[in-house]
């Protein structure tokens, strides 16, 4: 067991492995998932325009935010990404099968972090509520992005690449993470057995995550392991049937509404703040955040 | 929950998992160092049939390698050429392979065409051996590909005291190179 653990694998099957995992499931899951939601929809006579319009909405943002993305991959991965990993790093790993279970683990407990701070933070809400803002819940609601949702990942994976993890291998690990994630953006499935639901993130536990019921804000930010929000306070299970979407709706399936809410919502409370280190703070501090009057 | 429990908590998530892979890694190195010191004393000569078979098989003689271990130990310094035939070298680059402190590098020193016409290199380092046990090692290879230079991470497979391979897999791109002893 252990030899095969360790044995070193090539480089050429691990990508061709992520590959499948995360570009073809694209293919073989997600639109078939989401085509099965469509019919479920029609079904319940809930197939309305405004769910269409929603979709779409979703698909765009999804575009735009994938532009930037790329972009910023080039810059952060190639150059920022391969520098710490020469000079500020522990020994490089070799890849393996312990080496490639311990950097998606690490992923997964970063996109926590992420997540939460997403969450957490002015500026992280201004961007991540874009993602919030549907009040639908199905597979295209996972591919709507606001426009600064690629830069906190940079921030929280840069970390991985200094504990000896190769650059390519934390990205592919990354993805992988964001790929299970999407999986979870159903109604479809209810709720799975004990033992799964005990571990695993699961579309329950994800549901109440978009859920605007006010016990479940900011709860269960996982990706792939509930159990981080078990260990770190924020699990709340899913009871009440929830109701999805931001304190403040939005109202519009605009799709440059929809992108850049977030952000000009932060703007007027930056603007409507009095005094410079107050208008600082709306950055940093959380979104309900107040400055004293 | 308190931050400070969050903090706690969570570096704790993160030494347990980056350690266990750092351990694992470190571990797996020196079990295949100390596997092949065990072999140290056989005979030398025996090692010089096993030469004569690699050669002739050199393609498989990288996979093989593992399977029988080789015979003796070996010191690196010293002047190594490579034969390349590719679009833009033939010939034989010569390096000169020298220990600083715990590295070994290598600097191309030498050009040499086809018909032995040597030419003098500008001595760059293009090799940074950082572990070797006398028969395998690991180290830091620069690769030219397209006009642009790329560190890449190589293994050392000792054939024999006068040839070894050197390995590199740059995510999916790799090659196995002989280098033999001058
Ligand atoms: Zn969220």
């Amino acid at each position: 067991m252990i030899e095969f653990l360790s044995k070193e694998l090539n480089w050429i099957d691990v990508e061709y492995w992520f590959h499948v995992l995360n570009d073809l499931s694209l293919l073989y899951i997600i639109v078939p998932f989401f085509v099965l939601e469509m019919i479920r929809y029609a079904v319940q006579k809930r197939l309305t325009k405004d769910l269409i319009f929603d979709s779409v909405a979703n698909v765009i943002t999804f575009g735009a935010f994938f532009v930037i993305e790329i972009i910023l991959g080039i810059l952060a991965v190639t150059k920022i990404y391969f520098w710490v990993y020469e000079n500020f790093s522990l020994p490089h790993l070799p890849l393996n099968w312990i080496t490639i279970i311990a950097c998606v683990l690490l992923a997964d407990f970063a996109y926590y972090w992420e997540h939460r701070m997403m969450h957490r933070i002015g500026i992280g809400w201004a961007t991540h509520t874009v993602h919030h803002s549907s009040e639908h819940f199905n597979m295209s609601v996972a591919y709507r992005f606001g426009p600064l949702d690629a830069v906190m990942p940079i921030v929280f994976s840069l970390p991985i690449v200094m504990l000896g993890f190769d650059p390519i291998l934390v990205l592919l690990s990354e993805v992988f993470v964001q790929v299970f994630q999407t999986l979870l953006h159903t109604e479809i499935i209810g709720k799975l057995t004990k033992p799964v639901e005990f571990i695993f993130n699961t579309p329950s536990h994800h549901r109440v995550h978009h859920g605007s019921n006010r016990q479940y804000w900011d709860k269960n930010y996982a990706g792939i392991l509930i159990i981080w929000d078990r260990m770190l306070g924020t699990f709340e299970p899913e009871v009440e049937k929830v109701k999805y979407g931001i304190s403040e709706p939005l109202r519009s399936n605009n799709p440059i509404k929809v992108f850049f809410h977030g952000l000009s919502r932060l703007f007027r409370k930056i603007n409507r703040t009095q005094g410079v280190k107050n208008k600082f703070l709306v950055l940093i501090k959380p979104p309900d955040w107040e400055a004293k009057a | 929950m308190k931050s400070s429990t969050l903090l706690f908590r969570s570096l704790a998530i993160i030494i347990f998992i980056a350690g266990g892979a750092q351990l694992a890694g470190y571990l797996t190195y020196d079990t295949y160092a100390a596997n092949e010191i065990e072999t140290n004393h056989l005979d030398l000569e025996e090692t010089d049939t096993t030469y004569e078979e690699g050669e002739s098989k050199q393609g498989e003689a990288q996979d093989n390698s593992s399977d029988e271990p080789l015979l003796t130990t070996i010191e690196l310094q010293g002047k190594w050429g490579v034969t390349y035939d590719s679009e833009d070298f033939t010939g034989t680059m010569v390096y000169d392979l020298k220990k600083e402190g715990k590295a070994i590098n290598a600097y191309l020193v030498e050009y040499q065409d086809e018909n032995g016409y040597g030419e003098a290199a500008n001595g760059e380092k293009v090799l940074v051996i950082k572990k070797f046990d006398g028969k395998k090692g690991k180290g830091v290879y620069s690769v030219a590909y397209e006009g642009e230079t790329y560190e890449v991470d190589c293994k050392i497979t000792i054939i024999d005291e006068k040839t070894f391979q050197l390995s590199y897999d740059y995510y999916g791109y790799g090659d196995t190179e002989t280098w033999k002893k001058l």
